[in-house]
């Protein structure tokens, strides 16, 4: 499926920035089940320099220069990309956790770089309740892939989406306890439990397909960011993203932006600014199947 | 002279007999290069060495060396008289094999922030790496031409005699200021010693280094800018900072003074952005960049946004890179001589103490079985503190034995080490050995490494851990090493073989500095205006019975006292004479009065100008100050003492020692500061300030009945010091347009207000960059009006009720001052936006389900 994407990132300060420098997580992630047809990130006002890049974790990076007063600053990303299906293995053919914990912490060849999503990281602070919350999901010699499958269904079952349950701020300890959190909070949680087992486990930054509500006409800029979680499955499959908001296991409507440790290594636009005084940012998202064919260079 | 003193027998350590003494072999003789020291030694004898000791303590605080220690806070850096002696063969092998050792390190940084064979191959386990507070992943993949250009490694020679590194120092190595400052100040203090010694010169390592930070400037660069990144004046290390950036010709900058546009990293100076292609890190290089590093997510506080991206860029070469501190991870010291034969093929020729890793199994069943002689550290964050099992209580064992069941890779454990002594100057009679651990320094030179031909040792403590713990005191030695026949350590390095390049700084005047010096110029001046008034004030008080005329000088003196907040505003109208008098003197000399603020004030920003002011007019200031504060204490030590106020002729005299001060400053700055950058703010400050407190001093004493207008009038000239002037020129007539034109129009006044304005005009057109116009345009309109309000009142029918009437015109004066000053501001220090407007901003995510 052909989807095309469009996200604007808009703020406006109460007074004139002087100097502003944005740091961007707007690439889209090329993978074996996402394609990236055409992608493109503009600002306004026009940024004095711009480059993009990569980031140490892989992820497409942008770095903007701003140093002219101005009163907002938007930054947009339009692109085109096609998702096929994630592959899935079998549960049964997976390891057992145990032996995939066991493999990324012997490390070696094959666990460079997932062992870097073993560790604590600046969101994530592994804790003892969290850990015995996701034991009960790999009980001894259980494979991987089920208990992964598992624990991403006991959250989607025990825990409540509600926007207004948590701020930037809300510790995992508090949303595991009132049960109630967005995306973000429950992909926090959720590696924190794997990791806390000893698998490596990162943060998913991305979109996912939304539909109109039935008879309904879709809204333009109804969708919004999403976040999931990846998790390693041993050195034969390596990573499987599963979303826990969602109980499913990522097939063909999640489209990835960036992986990270946690959201503070992937947020979408991150910037420091001089002056401006108070802001205020709005988001909106647009993430719909094309309607034409594309043509591709 | 006692000879006997130094005798050998009492030298000898026995009470240690597990470390091994630097003077004296096993069977008490003294080792072969201190042989040619001894004499010396000998015919000093103890007493002067004291005696020389005091002096070198004298002249280290005269520079304000201050070291960094385990207890709170920075103390006086000391230099024991007796230098440690190391024998140039000695010197050359440690400094080849730790040569070896560095390179090591750099390639072991190459490859954790690059291909990360290593963990491919098996030799660093990812829990050595990943979770390490030190390794700063953002500065993966950024190419710099090194990651470490300075290499420090401190030493311990075990009873084997051998030396063995204690910690290898990557992140920003500090000492060089100290070495230099103890051979400046032992070169001076003790002359004696160097006679019949070659002592190898340390100078010409600081030329080199100089030389190879020019060389990491990008190809093509006509005027390379280079500069020392410091924390600031407050920072332990800002003695080191400012004589390393003195000596090295770098620019010394602060987080604000640096900006990122266009890829490339520049410094704010008053003459607009200056490039800079090579910046030395003395900060913490996880706080460089809050846009890539932003650990701390509620608040920028460090670093300059967009760093990491210049770097990437290829703009700017930051050594050591801001990565580099991984390297110190204590356990590393137990990996690196696989580390060694993996990157190098080699063996690692120069040892570690020896640590165990308890993620290890079986070291750490080895080390739990018999902990009682361990200590425990953080396996990968050097600056946490060391637990020494055996002073441990019960509770911290349990917590301590708790955190390694959870986690035992994090922990490193290893037997107390015995230091090396070295013979010290005590309080008795006899040298005292003392442990001693030693630090050498080499700087990358091309392929290769060349050291400093000398060190620091830091003596320890009897309690010190040889081992991750600062020393308990700020004892130093020099270290000298002896050249023997031939000349081997000339040709290290090959230092010559190259020319030096041409050096330049980047030296244009900062515009936090030029910001600093406005400030100290106003401080000044604020300080001088209200000791003024408190003077005026205090003079009528103090006759005893207040005179019916001068009950509205007294309100107008009180009133300005209190729109300069020097008195609470209530006090103008309560007027009763005792309670203003008991808050006079609570201005004058409570720790938490007006004026100790506003000499604290003086204080804070003369700190701040440390490495700007010249050594004796820095000197002049601090010693003014400190000189103040005791008369300040004096004061109200008296004032406790007889229960009441002092008396008025003892505040009077703290006064004028006041106005005193400020007039030695002001001297100062006009005989022996260059005529420009620095003293042009002060200047300006000044004038600005003055020409503000002159309006709100005239705006009040007219604020009369027209037929009181003449005793205001009166106090106007006083507090302007005019009334010889215009009693020259108008004997005892005191009307309103003489004496405003003499303080307001009269620009060859120098304390009317036009004197102010045409001075700040000339001051505006010194600095030059076009501002003078832009800034004249504020300037003119307020020259224009003091002329207009002389002109208004010579025309006037009654001088005396229009004089009463400018309450309006001069208000509108002071307000425009404060645009000029904001304007000021904005065209030189605007650029500078303070750190704390600086903000984090992230989309706000709302998700969806």
């Amino acid at each position: 499926m052909i989807y095309k994407l469009r996200h604007e990132t808009r703020y406006d300060y109460v007074r004139d920035v002087d100097v502003a420098t944005h740091y961007v997580h707007l690439g889209l992630r090329t993978l074996p089940w996402q394609r990236v047809i055409s992608s493109s990130i503009n600002a306004t006002p026009q940024p004095s320099h711009f480059v993009t890049g990569l980031d140490c974790f892989g992820n497409g990076a942008g770095w903007l220069f701003m140093d002219t007063p101005h009163p907002r600053f938007a930054v947009v990303l339009d692109a085109v990309v096609e998702i096929g299906r994630q592959p899935c293995p079998d549960a049964d053919a997976t390891l057992a956790w145990e032996a995939v914990v066991q493999a990324a912490a012997k490390g070696g060849v094959d666990t460079v770089e997932c062992t870097e999503f073993l560790y604590a990281s600046p969101m994530i602070m592994p804790f003892a309740a969290m850990r015995a919350y996701s034991a009960v999901s790999f009980p001894p010699g259980c494979a991987v892939m089920a208990g992964l499958v598992d624990l991403t269904m006991r959250i989607r079952r025990e825990f409540a989406f509600r926007t207004d349950a948590s701020e930037i701020g809300t510790s995992l300890a508090t949303i595991l306890a009132q049960k109630a959190g967005v995306c973000q909070d429950f992909s926090h949680l959720m590696i924190a439990g794997l990791r806390a087992l000893g698998l490596p486990a990162r943060y998913a930054s991305g979109y996912i397909r939304t539909r109109p509500p039935p008879g309904g006409k879709k809204l333009r800029g109804a969708d919004q960011s999403h976040a999931w979680v990846s998790c390693w499955l041993g050195p034969a499959h390596g990573w499987l993203d599963v979303d826990p908001t969602n109980g499913v296991i990522v097939a063909d409507e999640h489209v990835v932006l960036a992986y990270g440790r946690d959201f503070a290594d992937v947020s979408p636009v991150l910037g420091v600014i001089l002056g401006g005084g108070a802001h205020k940012v709005r988001v909106s998202v647009d993430l719909e199947p094309a309607e034409m064919p594309v043509r591709t260079s | 002279m006692a000879v006997p003193d130094l005798c050998p027998d009492d030298l000898r350590p026995d009470d240690r007999p597990e470390s091994r003494d630097e003077l004296l072999d096993n069977s008490g003789r003294l080792r072969a290069p201190w042989r040619r020291m001894l004499g010396t030694l000998l015919g000093l004898g103890t007493a002067t060495l004291r005696e020389r000791r005091a002096e070198i303590d004298r002249a280290l605080a005269e520079v304000g060396a201050s070291a960094v220690l385990a207890g709170p806070g920075a103390a006086q850096w000391r230099c024991d008289p007796i230098p440690l002696l190391l024998t140039e063969t000695e010197f050359l092998n440690i400094a080849d094999r730790l040569a070896q050792r560095a390179t090591v390190i750099e390639r072991l940084l190459a490859d954790v922030y690059g291909a990360r064979h290593l963990l491919a191959d098996g030799v660093l386990p990812p829990a050595l790496l990943y979770p390490s507070p030190h390794y700063v992943r953002a500065c993966r993949g950024i190419a710099q031409k090194r990651h470490v250009t300075l290499y420090a490694a401190d030493l311990i020679r075990s009873a084997d005699g051998a030396w063995r590194v204690l910690a290898d120092r990557t992140a920003q190595p500090a000492g060089l200021a100290y070495v230099l400052e103890n051979r400046r100040v032992m070169a001076r203090v003790l002359p004696e010693l160097f006679r019949n010694l070659d002592v190898a010169e340390v100078r010409p390592f600081f030329d080199a280094w100089a030389d190879l930070l020019q060389r990491l400037v990008p190809a093509g660069v006509q005027n390379p800018g280079l500069a020392l990144l410091t924390p600031g004046h407050g920072d332990q290390r800002w003695f080191e900072h400012v004589t390393l950036a003195r000596t090295l010709g770098l620019a010394l900058v602060e987080d604000g003074d640096l900006t990122v546009r266009d890829g490339a990293v520049w410094i704010k100076t008053l003459r607009g952005l200056q490039p800079v292609h090579v910046l030395m890190r003395r900060q913490d290089g996880r706080h460089v960049d809050p846009l890539e590093l932003h650990s701390d997510r509620a608040a920028v506080t460090h670093g300059t946004p967009g760093l990491l991206q210049a770097m990437r860029e290829g703009a700017v070469q930051v050594v050591n890179a801001p990565g580099a501190g991984y390297a110190e991870a204590p356990v590393l010291a137990a990996f690196l001589p696989d580390i060694a034969k993996n990157l190098l093929g080699e063996d690692l020729a120069m040892p570690s103490m020896p640590v165990l890793w308890l993620g290890d199994p079986t070291a750490c069943g080895t080390v739990l079985a018999a902990p009682d002689t361990m200590i425990f550290r953080d396996a990968l964050d050097g600056d946490a503190k060391p637990l020494v099992w055996a002073a441990l209580t019960d509770t911290a064992r349990a917590a301590l034995l708790a955190e390694i069941a959870q986690n035992p890779g994090g922990f490193i454990a290893f037997p107390r080490a015995a230091a090396s002594a070295a013979p010290c100057t005590g309080e008795g009679d006899m040298l005292e050995p003392r442990g001693v651990i030693l630090r050498i320094f080499l700087i990358a030179d091309g392929d290769g490494w060349r050291p400093l031909p000398g060190g620091l040792v830091r003596v320890l403590h009897d309690d010190d851990i040889a081992g991750g713990a600062l020393p308990r005191e700020a004892l130093s030695k020099d270290v000298w090493v002896l050249r023997e026949e031939g000349d081997i350590l000339g040709s290290v390095g090959n230092l010559g073989s190259q020319a030096l390049l041409i050096r330049r700084t980047a030296g244009d005047l900062p515009s936090r500095v030029a910001d600093n010096f406005y400030w100290f110029g106003r401080y000044l001046e604020r300080l001088d205006s209200a000791v003024r008034l408190l003077r005026a004030l205090l003079a009528r008080l103090g006759r005893g019975a207040v005179l019916p005329h001068e009950m509205p000088e007294i309100a107008v003196l009180a009133a300005c006292l209190a729109e300069a907040r020097i008195i609470d505003a209530e006090l103008t109208t309560a007027s009763g004479q005792a309670i203003l008098a008991q808050a006079l003197h609570q201005s004058l000399t409570d720790d938490k009065g007006r004026v100790a603020g506003l000499i604290a004030d003086v204080q804070e920003v003369t700190a701040r100008l440390r490495d700007r002011l010249s050594g004796e007019m820095y000197h002049s200031v601090s010693q003014g100050l400190r000189s103040l504060k005791g008369a300040r204490l004096a004061l109200r030590s008296a004032r406790q003492l007889s229960q009441g106020p002092a008396p008025h002729g003892l505040l009077s005299d703290f006064c004028g020692r006041v106005l005193e001060f400020s007039a030695t400053v002001s001297g100062y700055a006009a005989e022996n500061m260059v005529r420009g950058g620095g003293r042009l703010f002060l200047d300006l400050g000044r004038r600005i300030e003055r020409a503000q407190r002159i309006a709100i001093q005239i705006r009040h004493a007219l604020d009369q009945r027209p037929e009181r207008i003449e005793a205001g009038l009166a106090l106007v000239l006083e507090l302007c010091d005019s009334t010889i002037t215009y009693r020259a020129r108008y004997l005892n007539v005191v009307q309103p347009a003489p004496v405003l034109d003499l303080v307001l129009s009269d620009d060859g006044n120098p304390r009317g207000l036009a004197y102010q304005l045409t001075q700040a005009r000339s001051l505006l057109a010194a600095l030059g960059g076009g501002a003078e116009a832009e800034l004249a345009c504020l300037l003119d309109p307020l020259l224009a009006e003091t002329r207009s309000i002389v002109a208004d009142l010579l025309a006037a029918d009654d001088q005396a009720v229009t004089a009463a009437l400018m309450h309006d015109r001069l208000r509108a004066i002071e307000t425009q001052l404060a645009a000029l000053s904001d304007a000021v501001t904005r065209r030189y220090f605007a650029m500078l936006p303070m750190q704390s407007t600086a903000h984090l901003t992230q989309d706000g995510l709302v998700f969806t389900p």
